[in-house]
């Protein structure tokens, strides 16, 4: 039972959006939870909890990773950027603008983690091809969209980011 | 129709900046004071037998705020219907694998899962049954005491209509269960307080009859049952009638006195989840030698699955949509809506549609080949057509049919790829659907929307709307209408939704209705407000109504732009005066009152579909994919492809890959990966084609398109598997097994 395990709890240290944050966490307790229920920045959406739906995705020292995956432990010391940690004040990130110009959006669930993993993916490859977009997002789920406009958002950022 | 400011333009959708912020407040990140987690324990067994729950271990976990079962919600049943009627928690006996037996509310859901491992059920296992087939046999398990349910319609005179056919073609098609596969987990919060008052933060795209679903299976009075609606994500027709959900944490709450939540954990949106009815169809189809269709006898087998969340509704409505596409004046319908130990379905985009067109497009293309035919110009002959009474007594008005036909057949280059060589080949599929809601769908004969809009101080509006926006653009397109009829930009447009206590009836979104029915609300109770603008403004600027324009936020006197005075002001004005311009408008479908089934319009399209069949693994290939959709008028185009190009990708994994797996009544595939929904990597290009008829009655012209791009599509994809190796699969998912199976099978013969 887990109360009987409180001993365990340890103090991790690690920057959010910029912002150092400690907090105590259980050694099971997922990245995900911990940014949702701890840190309330619940922009990064819980679904499948088994690394197969990708909208949970937040970039982890610069990779993007499925939060439900990694323990919280495991980041410490570590540097992660979530969907709240794009738009500076009012002003969106360039692949923020073209999801909204471009019908990238629909209902919206898995839009933060496409978000992420298409920024982790430009800022690695800014000339990134189709093929690139594709596999990217290869991971995150969409029901809505059927991608034509997620993979068209994406290209039209590289385009506003070239400008 | 002259040139529209704000109608027909790719604008941003309204509620895009939240959802790309993270902004957007789903149902799991809203925190409620006091909060408790609850956690649903679930059968393991297809059918047995309830013998005892024992929650005593359960109750004395510290931390457990609340413990039900099937005693505390003794003889409530979710829905009416004629058979497979559900209680929240099992009573008597179980009749699927995820059946909800007892609840727990406890301080985190760590406690709650834990004190459900605590429950003990003693079961004892009943035969169960999970093929339809063996269900309509006599003597087969029975599921319900009332038993299966039968539909049947008729319309014309079949027997003598296929005498006079020269040629009758009979084959039985087969589709299988879909997952809506919303990605947002389902849940919901509930708190009773100490009144008796019920707050529902839950998931409904029919937000006003879920409301009255709640509070008749709760006996309680409206007054009592508030339904709040977040951002939904995703929806898909699964989240459109009540389940068990909402009335388990409504008694956990009750008993706990706090507010409980309840989300899906892991696989459980599979495991009780609602999927697509899997179905049998047997269709005999009698034609002329020159390819007038004249005769159809339908027989359907629907699997409901073990309860009859909406099997019956949609088995009925199969029964009109066997008629209408193509116009078969003779039609014979037989549905039977059979139980089985399974995972029960519900609603899922197209309802129904989908199912009964693979069968009918499919063996269109038989028909064709039978009589050496284009599959085109046997549909052009057949082609419906605007001012069409279809035998059910709907009149068609408008129809973009044939136009759609011709685009999508072009754009794939028709001509010079069609019964060609090699192991490429072209197929067309084509659809018809409600573009405007179904008269009855909610009960009651009625259609309707009721909207509110009020002007702010400042020329801003408050449009309050029962529609649900679940992703598929209501929100932005009730924006669009009002920003165009009053001349302001759909920015100034707050919009009021998801809330039953300040918003006014509408039915919701079902069956492609909110752009035809709320968007006339909206069109009609604006140019109310616009004419009280323009009243107000004549006095201020010394000029005739009729001399007046509300454009760019301002009315100006025609000709002369300088003499003009801002919304704003005019607003200001009327404020200070205490004169709030408002409008309201209750719009019901003006087929009132024709038969109950019936749409006030009709959406109308075709899929033209290029594959490669590999020769030795038989992997299909999708080259190209169009899809053309009369939808009236496209109020905002990017919106729309974005339907069209959504729907197309969940047809062509209905199609080819998506399938729920039973063994023993255990979903054996219960997640994205096994179930095998389509990724980025598995799209093929997808060209979408606007076709605008425009509807005589539709706000602008304009109809519904949400559900559409997934109803053609899998029977496009079988034709053009015909055109490309010769073999006709008759069932869904079209795997490689399947093509295999049927190339050998050719070869010996």
């Amino acid at each position: 039972m887990r109360r009987d395990y409180i001993v365990c709890e340890k103090e991790i240290e690690f920057k959010v959006n910029g912002a150092t944050y400690k907090t105590r966490v259980y050694p099971w307790d997922t990245l995900l939870d911990t940014l949702r229920e701890k840190l309330h920045l619940t922009g990064t959406k819980k679904s499948c909890e088994e690394g197969e739906c990708g909208a949970c995705t937040v970039i982890l020292d610069g990779k993007a990773v499925c939060s439900c995956l990694v323990l919280a432990i495991e980041t410490n010391g570590h540097e992660i950027t979530t969907i709240e940690g794009l738009a500076v004040e009012s002003n969106f990130h360039p692949i923020q603008d073209a999801f909204v110009d471009n019908g990238g959006v629909q209902c919206g669930f898995c839009t933060p983690g496409m978000i992420m993993s298409s920024k982790a993916l430009l800022d690695e490859k800014p000339s990134a091809n189709e093929d690139d977009i594709k596999d990217a997002i290869g991971g995150n789920f969409c029901r809505c969209t059927g991608y034509v406009k997620i993979i068209e958002s994406i290209k039209a950022a590289q385009a506003i980011s070239r400008r | 129709m002259g040139d529209f400011l704000v109608i027909g333009k790719r604008l941003p959708r309204v509620d895009a900046g939240g959802k790309v912020t993270g902004n957007a407040i789903y149902l799991a990140d809203l925190s409620v004071s006091g909060m408790l987690h609850g956690r649903i324990l679930r059968s393991p067994h297809p059918h047995a037998k309830v013998l005892s729950v024992d929650i005593s271990s359960a109750r004395r976990l510290p931390g457990v705020r609340a413990v039900i079962t099937g005693e505390d919600t003794h003889g409530i049943r979710l829905w009416k219907r004629p058979s497979g009627e559900k209680p929240p928690l099992a009573e008597e006996k179980v009749r699927f694998v995820g059946e909800e037996v007892a609840a727990v509310a406890a301080d985190s859901e760590d406690i709650a899962e834990e004190a459900c491992n605590l429950i003990e059920v003693k079961y004892e296992e009943l035969p169960a049954i999970f093929d339809p087939i063996e269900g309509v046999k006599p003597g087969a398990v029975n599921i319900h005491e009332k038993g299966n349910i039968h539909i049947s319609k008729s319309y014309g005179d079949v027997d003598r209509a296929f005498r006079e056919s020269d040629y009758i073609l009979e084959d039985r098609f087969e589709t299988q269960a879909q997952q809506p596969c919303c990605l947002e987990p389902k849940g919901c919060i509930a708190h009773v307080d100490q009144l008796g008052h019920l707050t529902l933060w839950g998931m409904s795209q029919i937000l006003h009859p879920y409301r009255q679903m709640l509070a008749d299976a709760l006996a309680l009075p409206l007054t009592k049952v508030r339904v709040i609606q977040l951002t939904l994500g995703g929806s898909f027709g699964e989240r459109m009638f009540m389940d068990s959900m909402p009335v388990i944490a409504y008694f956990l709450s009750k008993q706990a006195g706090r507010p409980v939540r309840i989300i899906d954990r892991g696989n459980e949106s599979f495991v009780a989840g609602r999927m697509r009815y899997p179905m049998v169809i047997d269709i005999k189809t009698g034609v002329k030698k020159d390819g007038t269709l004249l005769a159809r006898q339908v027989k359907v087998i629907a699997d409901a699955g073990a309860y009859d969340n909406s099997c019956s509704v949609c088995v009925h409505g199969i029964g009109t949509k066997c008629t209408y596409l193509w116009g078969v004046p003779n039609v014979k319908y037989d549905g039977e809506v059979v139980f089985t130990n399974k995972t029960y379905g519900s609603n899922v985009r197209g309802f129904g549609n989908p199912q009964i067109t693979f069968a009918i497009e499919s063996q269109m293309d038989m028909i064709a080949e039978r009589l050496n035919m284009d599959i085109r110009d046997l549909c052009l002959k057949n082609a419906n057509y605007e001012g069409q009474i279809i035998c059910m007594g709907s009149k068609i008005t408008s129809c973009g049919q044939k136009e759609c036909l011709e685009k999508a057949v072009e754009a794939i280059d028709w001509r010079e790829k069609r019964k060609k060589p090699g192991n490429r080949g072209v197929g067309m599929a084509s659809f018809m659907h409600t573009g405007g809601g179904i008269r009855g769908m909610a009960g009651g004969d009625c259609n309707f929307s009721d909207v509110f809009i009020k002007m702010n101080q400042d020329g801003t509006i408050d449009l309050s709307s029962g529609a649900v926006e679940m992703g598929q653009g209501t929100d932005t397109m009730l924006a669009q209408i009002a920003a165009e009829e009053l001349g302001i930009r759909t920015e100034d447009v707050n919009l009021v939704t998801g809330d039953t206590s300040t918003t006014p009836m509408c039915l919701g979104a079902a069956a492609c209705r909110e752009t035809f029915i709320a968007g006339n609300a909206v069109r009609i109770a604006a140019g109310e407000m616009k004419r009280k603008l323009l009243e107000v403004a004549s006095k201020v600027l010394g000029a005739s109504l009729d001399n007046l324009v509300a454009e760019g936020s301002k009315v100006y006197v025609k000709g002369n732009a300088d003499k003009s005075v801002s919304i704003a002001r005019l607003a200001t004005e009327c404020y200070n005066k205490g004169e709030i311009i408002a409008g309201r408008k209750c719009y019901d479908d003006p087929t009132r009152p024709a038969m109950h089934g019936g749409a006030p319009t009709y959406g109308f399209g075709t899929h033209a579909i290029e594959v490669e069949v590999d020769k030795e693994t038989a992997r299909v290939k999708v080259l190209n994919c169009v899809a053309a959709h009369d939808v009236g008028k496209a109020i905002n185009p990017m919106i729309v492809e974005g339907q069209i190009e959504g729907g197309v990708v969940q047809g062509l994994g209905y199609a080819l890959s998506e399938c729920l797996v039973w063994e023993k009544g255990v979903i054996k595939n219960p997640n994205l990966q096994d179930y095998k929904a389509l990724y980025s990597n598995d799209i093929p290009p997808i060209i979408p084609i606007i076709v605008e008829s425009n509807d005589c009655i539709g706000p602008y012209g304009a109809k519904g398109v949400a559900e559409m791009g997934a109803i053609p599509t899998a029977a496009a994809i079988a034709n053009a598997i015909y055109d490309a190796v010769g073999v006709r699969i008759k069932s869904l998912p079209i795997t490689p097994e399947k093509i295999l199976k049927a190339l050998e099978q050719k070869k010996t013969r």
